[in-house]
């Protein structure tokens, strides 16, 4: 396994989206809430095997486009997009679709973490389970738990109800549940803001080390977890229309390492230096 | 009221954190919930007494091998005959049928309840639920003495008697499933939202979710439930009576007539049993026996909750 090496990644990655291999391409998104168009016109990309920060004050709509790219919000009665989300040029919201197919592929890591009230092996195996994997099941959990960073502190306690675990093992154990799916993607919505600056390394040496092998999108309110980890970032902000209503916006979307140290807008400055937001 | 209100605004420490006047209200409320709760402990613990006394007699004059030892039943005839097993049998059986029946309906409404219907649809429903479980029973006893009983004779292909151990287990199963429905879609909708995302986000379908996610964290509320509608099935008397009849017979044929522990009482209880002869304590001891079956499938099934969670939480 190759060691990460944080300062140099970014002037590696150029900035051309030509160089970038996209998993999603995301066009002139819009995504409604009922009436309510919650965030417009968001245009990105998503590079294979990169992590892409989406940063933002709180309301900007980070979550709402997040959950787009597994489909999560067609399970709130109402909520629909417009625009186009290509997934490998195949359109994740075409007819043909099935949103579960869509969630086995793309895999999801929430904000407080939420294993199952059920034991260790259990949470990881349910997925694999879930999707007709029935052989080798041993190995699977022990796959996923050694990938999340997890299997030397559960290895003897595998039986144990998950909600004894602490809350950052918990969220590594969440991560090793994503994993145990083999998806392509895992989505992360502010995967440490319930953790101690401890537990939040790890997640983050953790992130390092899935980037080899999976393509990561973060929501963070933290600026130098995104700084520190992302190869890109996404920074939204919303802005209030005649009618008074708010709508999230992609303001930016850039190279990480230019976006913290040359934003091109002014509003990314400002929020990323802390005057704003 | 001007003096408190400047003492209340008054800054620093000369402010006192003593109580500035004290709180009758409070005491009195107080007083009032523990005398409530009183109540309830003070009439269980007196129907335990009430039962105790008659059936120490009872069983002075009746022994316990004839109580459990034999299998004729009719306290009222002459000779008396005290083998109370047809009447346990009588029991179960219709209890049986009756879990049959409500737990798969019960928690089937409960699972459409609360991970499949629409808010509105909900809003609808649980108040609908809740009426069927206000219908008085001695409806449900003679919609399946005059109506399913007269049905089932017609569709099976054994003979049932007009008075039957299946048809009163039917419709004691559909009274309760309000029970297991309603306090089950409580235990169900408690369970937060992020595991059910959880779930979905590992590509669950809603079935897989609802039956392996939200189920079993709801396990101990869903068992309480089931619990609370099996002891009401054991003790319902207004239906067993009119559609399962009176007759003490010792047999487990579904489709013959039989009569259940509080089917006995009711019939012995509202006959002309003259205080302090042995068809009276007769049935103090029927209560009692009624009263420690449903009492242990409680504490048996608490305990099974208490296992269960120390394997899941
Ligand atoms: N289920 C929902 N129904 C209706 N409106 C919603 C729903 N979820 C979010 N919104 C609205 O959409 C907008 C964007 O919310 P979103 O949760 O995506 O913001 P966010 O950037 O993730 O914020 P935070 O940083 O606080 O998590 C907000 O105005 C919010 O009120
Ligand atoms: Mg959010």
């Amino acid at each position: 396994m190759t060691q990460p090496n944080v300062t140099l990644r970014g002037p590696e990655v150029p900035n051309t989206p030509g160089s970038l291999d996209p998993v999603f391409t995301v066009e002139d998104l819009s995504v409604f809430y009922g009436d309510y168009e919650a965030v417009r016109n968001v245009d990105m990309m998503i590079g294979r095997r990169e992590i892409t920060a989406m940063i933002g004050p709180s309301g900007c709509g980070k979550s709402t486009v997040l959950r787009c790219f597994n489909r999560m919000n067609d399970l709130i009665p109402g909520a629909h997009i417009k625009g186009k989300i290509l997934y490998h040029e195949e359109d994740l919201y075409g007819d043909h679709v099935d949103p579960i197919e869509v969630r086995r592929r793309i895999g999801m890591v929430f904000q407080k973490p939420n294993p199952f009230p059920k034991s260790i092996y259990d949470n990881v195996a349910y997925g694999p389970r879930v999707n007709g994997m029935k052989k080798n099941m041993d190995t699977v959990v022990e796959e996923a738990l050694n990938k999340a960073a997890l299997w030397d502190e559960v290895k003897d306690k595998l039986k144990q109800n998950a909600l004894s675990l602490s809350g950052g093992q918990q969220q590594r154990l969440c991560i090793a549940r994503a994993i145990a799916v083999k998806p392509e993607v895992i989505l992360m919505d502010e995967p440490c803001s319930a953790l101690d600056p401890i537990a939040t390394t790890k997640i983050e040496d953790l992130m390092q080390e899935l980037r080899q092998e999976y393509t990561i999108l973060i929501v963070t309110h933290n600026m130098q977890q995104a700084a520190r980890v992302s190869d890109r970032t996404a920074f939204f902000t919303a802005d209030v229309d005649s009618a008074g209503v708010r709508h999230g916006r992609l303001v930016e979307f850039d190279q990480t390492t230019r976006i913290f140290t040359k934003p091109s807008d002014k509003r990314t400055e400002d929020y990323i230096t802390g005057r704003f937001g | 009221m001007a003096a408190g209100h400047n003492r209340a605004t008054a800054p620093g420490p000369n402010r006192s954190l003593a109580r500035s006047r004290p709180r009758y209200g409070e005491a009195a409320i107080k007083v009032l919930l523990l005398a409530a709760a009183l109540v309830s402990i003070a009439t269980t613990l007196g129907i335990v007494a009430a039962l105790l006394e008659p059936t120490i007699e009872f069983f002075s004059e009746v022994s316990f091998g004839e109580f459990f030892g034999s299998t004729s039943w009719g306290p009222l005839f002459s000779p008396p005959a005290f083998g109370v097993w047809p009447i346990i049998v009588a029991t179960l059986e219709i209890t049986l049928i009756a879990v049959i029946v409500a737990i798969p309906l019960g928690l089937a409404a409960a699972i459409y309840l609360s991970e499949y219907a629409t808010t509105r649809v909900r809003k609808i429903f649980k108040p609908v639920l809740e009426v069927l479980a206000g219908i008085p029973t001695v409806v449900f006893g003679f919609f399946a003495f005059s109506f399913v009983t007269p049905l089932l004779q017609d569709i099976l292909p054994f003979t049932l008697d007009p008075r039957n151990a299946l048809s009163a287990g039917l419709l004691v199963g559909v009274m309760i499933i309000p029970i297991v429905a309603s306090l089950s879609e409580d235990a169900m909708s408690a369970v937060p939202r992020s595991l059910r995302e959880g779930s979905f986000a590992l590509g669950a379908s809603k079935m897989t979710t609802s039956v392996s996610v939200v189920l079993p964290a709801a396990f101990s509320g869903i068992v309480a439930a089931i619990i609370l509608a099996i002891s009401r099935a054991a003790g319902e008397t207004m239906i067993v009576a009119i559609a399962a009849g009176f007759k003490s017979i010792f047999t487990f044929n579904p489709g013959s007539e039989m009569a259940t522990m509080a089917a006995f009482i009711a019939s012995a209880g509202s006959g002309d049993a003259p205080v302090g002869s042995i068809a009276y304590k007769t049935i103090f001891a029927v209560g009692s026996l009624l009263f420690i079956m449903t009492f242990a499938m409680n504490w048996f099934s608490a305990r099974m909750v208490k296992k269960y969670r120390e394997v899941y939480e």
